[in-house]
C-alpha cells in the first residue's frame, strides 16, 4: 500500500479530515475514468466519482491497512457507477411506462437503434463515437461494466467478479455477453466503415 | 478440430481462454475461423476510439471542496481508547481479575460464616455422639450386672432365704435400667437387642415383684424361664458384641464416662 496512503488515512481516523482532500485529489482522475466509462456521462461520471469518495470516507474505518487504497476506492467508485446505471435504467423505464411505451429491454435496444441514424449518416457527421456510446449503453448495467473493466480497464476476469461482486465465471459470461451484443449492435458501423 | 466458438475467441483476445494454445493453432489452420477472429479483435479495436474526456489538474481539488463540508470529522481519539487492543486486553484482564476476588471474597465470607456457624452445628450432631457413650456405658454396665444377677440367680440355693433381699433389691435396680436400656435399643432400632431385653425384663419384673419374695417355688421357676428363654445367652452374647463393638482401646464402659 502507498505509505502516503496510509498516512493520510491514518491522519484522518485520527480527526484530520483535511487528510483525505490528499487521497481524492490522488485518486479523482482514476475514479472519473472508470466512471465515465460505466455510465457514458460526464455528468453522471463526476457524480459518481462524489459519491465514491463520500462512501470510502464512510467506510474508512472498516478498511484493512494491509489493502491498496486505490484498488479499495476503485471498487466502491465501480459499484456507485453501476448503482448509477441501473437507478437511471430504472427512471427511464418509469418514464417509457409513463409516456406509454414498452419498457421491454430488447424493444428498447431496438428504438435506440431505430432513434439513431443510419451508418452513412453517422459517418459523415462524425458520430460513430455516439453509437458506440448508444451501443454500450443497450447493455445491461452488469455487462456493461464488466465489458468496460475487461476491456477498457484490463481488469482480469477474476478482479472484475471480486468489483462486481459476483463469481469470476459470472463475470466472464458478462463480458462475454457484452461482446456479442455490442457486435450485433455495431455491425451496420462495421459495413459502412 | 471444430470451428472456434465465440466465447473462445473472445477469451483468445483478451488471453484467458482455457485452451489458448489450442484456438491459436487452429487460428493459424482455419482460415473462416481467423477471419472471424480479426473481424472480432477489429471490432473490438474499434470501441477503443471512446475517449475519456480530460479533466484539468485542479479536478480533485474541486471534487474535495465539493465533499469536504459533507464529511463529518473523525472522533477516533475517544474511540482509540476503547477500541485500542491493548487497552481492550487489559479491560478483559481487569474484569477477570475483578470477577476472580469477588469469588475469592464471597468464599472467605461464606467459610467465616460456616465457621460461625459450625459450633453450633456442631453440638447437634455431637448430641447422639454423646448419648451414644452414655447409653453403651449404661448397656454395658447393665448387662454386666445382669449377667452376674442371672448367673446367681442360676446358682441359687434353692433351700436358703438369706439371698431373698439382695436379689430383690438388685432385681429392681436392674429392672429401672433394663426399660432405659430397652428404650434406647427401641429407638436405635436394634431388634436383638431389644428382644433380649424383653426378656430380661420379664425375668427381672418377675423377681423383684414377686409378691411371696423369691422363695424355693419362684426361683426354681425363674430359672426355668430363664432357661427356656436363654436370656443369660442372650446377655453374653450382647456383651460380647458390645466388646467388640467398642474396640479393644476405646472401652467407655471401662472408662466410667457416667
Amino acid at each position: 500500500m502507498d505509505k502516503n496512503d496510509h498516512a493520510a488515512i491514518q491522519a484522518v481516523l485520527a480527526g484530520d479530515k483535511e487528510a483525505y482532500g490528499a487521497l481524492v485529489v490522488r485518486h479523482s482522475h482514476t475514479l472519473f475514468r472508470v466512471a465515465y466509462r460505466i455510465t457514458g456521462n460526464e455528468a453522471d461520471a463526476e457524480d459518481v466519482v462524489q459519491e465514491a469518495f463520500l462512501r470510502g470516507y464512510r467506510k474508512l474505518e472498516g478498511f484493512e491497512s494491509r489493502a491498496n487504497f486505490g484498488t479499495w476506492i476503485y471498487r466502491i467508485a465501480v459499484h456507485c457507477a453501476l448503482d448509477w446505471v441501473k437507478r437511471r435504467r430504472g427512471d427511464e423505464a418509469k418514464l417509457a411506462s409513463q409516456i406509454g411505451e414498452s419498457n421491454d429491454p430488447e424493444l428498447d435496444q431496438l428504438q435506440v437503434a431505430d432513434a439513431m441514424a443510419g451508418p452513412e449518416r453517422l459517418l459523415l457527421s462524425g458520430e460513430i463515437g455516439s453509437m458506440q456510446q448508444a451501443a454500450l449503453l443497450s447493455l445491461t448495467a452488469t455487462e456493461r461494466t464488466a465489458f468496460v473493466l475487461r476491456h477498457m480497464e484490463d481488469c482480469t476476469t477474476a478482479e472484475i467478479g471480486a468489483a462486481l461482486g459476483i463469481e469470476p465465471n459470472a463475470a466472464k459470461q458478462a463480458v462475454f455477453r457484452a461482446v456479442q451484443k455490442l457486435r450485433r449492435r455495431l455491425a451496420p458501423l462495421r459495413v459502412a466503415t | 478440430m471444430k470451428h472456434v466458438t465465440d466465447e473462445e475467441m473472445i477469451g483468445q483476445v483478451y488471453g484467458e481462454g482455457e485452451n489458448t494454445a489450442a484456438v491459436a493453432r487452429h487460428l493459424a489452420d482455419c482460415r473462416e475461423c481467423a477471419e472471424n477472429f480479426a473481424e472480432l479483435q477489429r471490432d473490438l479495436a474499434a470501441l477503443n476510439r471512446a475517449e475519456t474526456p480530460a479533466r484539468d489538474a485542479r479536478y480533485g481539488e474541486r471534487v474535495w471542496a465539493s465533499i469536504a463540508p459533507l464529511l463529518p470529522v473523525y472522533r477516533m481519539e475517544k474511540r482509540r481508547w476503547w477500541s485500542n487492543g491493548l487497552v481492550k486486553g487489559l479491560g478483559y484482564a481487569a474484569a477477570c481479575a475483578l470477577l476472580v476476588s469477588c469469588a475469592f471474597y464471597a468464599g472467605r465470607v461464606w467459610e467465616q460464616k460456616q465457621l460461625q456457624q459450625q459450633p453450633v452445628a456442631q453440638v447437634q450432631p455431637k448430641v447422639p455422639q454423646i448419648k451414644q457413650p452414655i447409653v453403651v456405658v449404661v448397656l454395658d454396665d447393665h448387662l454386666d450386672r445382669s449377667e452376674r444377677f442371672l448367673v446367681e440367680l442360676k446358682h441359687a440355693d434353692l433351700d436358703s432365704a438369706a439371698m431373698d433381699s439382695p436379689m430383690r433389691d438388685e432385681a429392681r435396680s436392674l429392672l429401672a435400667s433394663n426399660r432405659v436400656c430397652r428404650r434406647n435399643a427401641a429407638e436405635a432400632r436394634d431388634p436383638e437387642l431389644t428382644t433380649a431385653l424383653d426378656h430380661l425384663d420379664r425375668l427381672l419384673a418377675e423377681a423383684a415383684n414377686e409378691p411371696d419374695g423369691l422363695n424355693a417355688q419362684t426361683i426354681a421357676r425363674l430359672q426355668d424361664e430363664m432357661n427356656a428363654d436363654g436370656v443369660l445367652f442372650e446377655v453374653r452374647v450382647l456383651r460380647s458384641r458390645i466388646a467388640r463393638h467398642e474396640g479393644p482401646g476405646n472401652n467407655p464402659a471401662k472408662g466410667g464416662t457416667i
